[in-house]
């Protein structure tokens, strides 16, 4: 019978209370251990939107298996199909938030690569090895978004990076400069829809549970038998059923 | 961006030209003073800029005796719309003393801070402040919310204008904000619901409900998928009746805490 939901900007003060322990059973046995690995030796990271080229972005979310869909479809190899580039356009526009990290795309090959003849250097391209990495010439290895109202909450999506270059801080680094514009702009109530394994991620960079104790919840309505007046989209794989209109309104 | 309707075969001969923003008609009006003043606070009402012709055509109907063709000339290409703007009366009651009260849903936005501020006191939600509610109210992708307008017995009954036009309503009726619900958006994958709230004087006849489904139908209806909402323990069960199940397939929502 209650219709009023919980909110999460529970104004400051009050909100910043430690978060509830997460019982640790839970979580440590399910943990991806990687090793910690220092940063890469370049890297240029941006919150300028123009950096972000739409194409490289969707590259780098096919090459972490990452899709924008929570629920996504799987190709018979398990990886998701590659995102959709006009709607991939306009997620970004309105999002309020990019930051994209680039690095040097030799420093990138060092790393993917499993021999150990790339150990001594990067050959004898001494000007290539000083001269720092920009967004033009770099390539994309790590991005993040968030998508807030300007006033009370935001929401952080898609934080991804590139799998040679992961265990060296740099999805933390994202995350952390995220959190640093939405503060300036004065919102501190900050969300980031996760899966179990990206929880341990998000607990480093300081989530945690949320401590009113609300419930994470998304729509799943689907479709039992076949109705023709219903209105229903396909969200990666899920087939999602609309609520039907119901004009004039009867309770 | 201009629509054109033409309006025959009786004369005279009008030509209606009207622009959206900024709110000028074009000398070509040659209607009677009263629906020139109503067309420019129609206009001047609406926030989004994309009207199509069955917007006008309804409002066309309700006041032209013959209204016929209504061309709308091409608009720039857009990437998307934004969500129709939308206004209806949702319930009509008598009530015993012959007044009659309608419950107007809207999503044109017209939701007043400090309304919104009384009804968050009414149902026993923290204070914000009003000048961040207002910023939240004007980013977010759509804001749906539950008018009151309660009209004593013996006035005449509201024409379309007055549904649409809720200034007019206000000189004449007792109007109330009492209930709303918006959601943010990414405009293409990503929605999250938030701050759903019905007046206690009204809950339990559906409205939270129908709030909470108009917005999950305009949601769909662009392909935005992935809709998310924190539930507070007391409503898990409201929202579960909606169709959201909740941590699907273990995802949770985790949240910001600083670290002094």
């Amino acid at each position: 019978m209650a219709v009023a939901s919980g909110i999460h900007a529970a104004y400051l003060p009050s909100k910043f209370q430690p978060p509830p322990k997460t019982t640790t059973s839970k979580t440590t046995h399910n943990k991806t251990f990687r090793p910690r690995r220092p940063p890469p030796p370049s890297l240029f990271i941006s919150t300028n939107p123009t950096h972000v080229n739409p194409h490289h972005l969707r590259d780098l979310y096919t090459l972490s298996n990452h899709s924008c869909h929570r629920f996504p479809a799987l190709a018979a190899d398990g990886r998701p199909d590659p995102v959709d580039l006009d709607k991939l356009r306009i997620a970004l526009s309105h999002s309020c938030i990019v930051v994209s990290v680039f690095s040097k795309p030799e420093v990138v090959s060092y790393y993917s690569s499993s021999s150990s003849e790339n150990a001594m250097g990067f050959g004898g391209d001494w000007l290539r090895r000083v001269v720092p990495v920009t967004a033009e010439n770099g390539m994309l290895v790590g991005f993040g978004r968030a998508v807030s109202d300007g006033g009370l909450t935001a929401a952080i999506y898609d934080v991804v990076v590139i799998p040679s270059l992961r265990g060296m801080g740099i999805g933390k680094m994202i995350v952390k400069r995220i959190i640093s514009v939405l503060t300036s702009r004065g919102i501190y109530d900050i969300a980031a829809l996760c899966s179990h394994e990206e929880r341990s991620f998000f607990e480093a960079c300081g989530f945690g549970e949320d401590s009113l104790g609300a419930t994470t919840m998304m729509y799943t309505r689907t479709v039992s038998s076949c109705e023709a007046n219903h209105m229903v989209k396909h969200v990666g794989r899920k087939l999602l059923v609309a609520p039907l209109v119901r004009e004039p309104f009867k309770p | 961006m201009h629509i054109y309707g033409a309006v025959s075969p009786s004369p005279p001969r009008v030509i209606l030209s009207l622009f959206c923003c900024p709110c000028q008609i074009s000398n070509q009006l040659q209607f009677p003073c009263k629906l020139d003043t109503d067309f420019r606070r129609g206009i001047r009402k609406l926030k989004g800029s994309h009207v199509t012709a069955a917007f006008w055509e309804s409002i066309k109907s309700g006041l032209l005796k013959n209204p016929t063709q209504v061309i709308e000339a091409p608009s720039t290409v857009e990437e998307e719309e934004e969500p129709l703007p939308e206004e209806f009366v949702l319930i009509e009651k008598t009530h015993p003393d012959g007044s009659i009260e309608q419950i107007i849903f809207s999503s044109v936005g017209d939701v007043d801070v400090n309304d919104l501020e009384a009804l968050c006191d009414k149902v026993g939600w923290p204070r914000r402040p009003l000048s961040k509610i207002a910023a939240a109210l004007k980013n977010s992708y759509m804001v749906a919310a539950l008018h009151s307008v309660r009209k004593s017995p013996g006035e005449e009954m509201m024409n379309i204008l007055v549904y649409l036009e809720s200034s007019l309503a206000e000189e004449n009726d007792q109007k109330k904000l009492i209930g709303m619900a918006r959601a943010t958006s990414d405009h293409a994958f990503n929605a999250t619901i938030w701050d759903v709230l019905v007046d206690p004087d009204y809950q339990g006849q559906g409205l939270g409900k129908a709030l909470v489904e108009k917005l999950i139908r305009a949601l769909l209806q662009r392909d935005i998928g992935n809709i998310t909402l924190f539930a507070d323990s007391q409503v898990v069960e409201f929202y579960r009746n909606l169709g959201f199940e909740p941590d699907p397939e273990g995802i949770k929502g985790m949240f910001w805490y600083p670290k002094y």
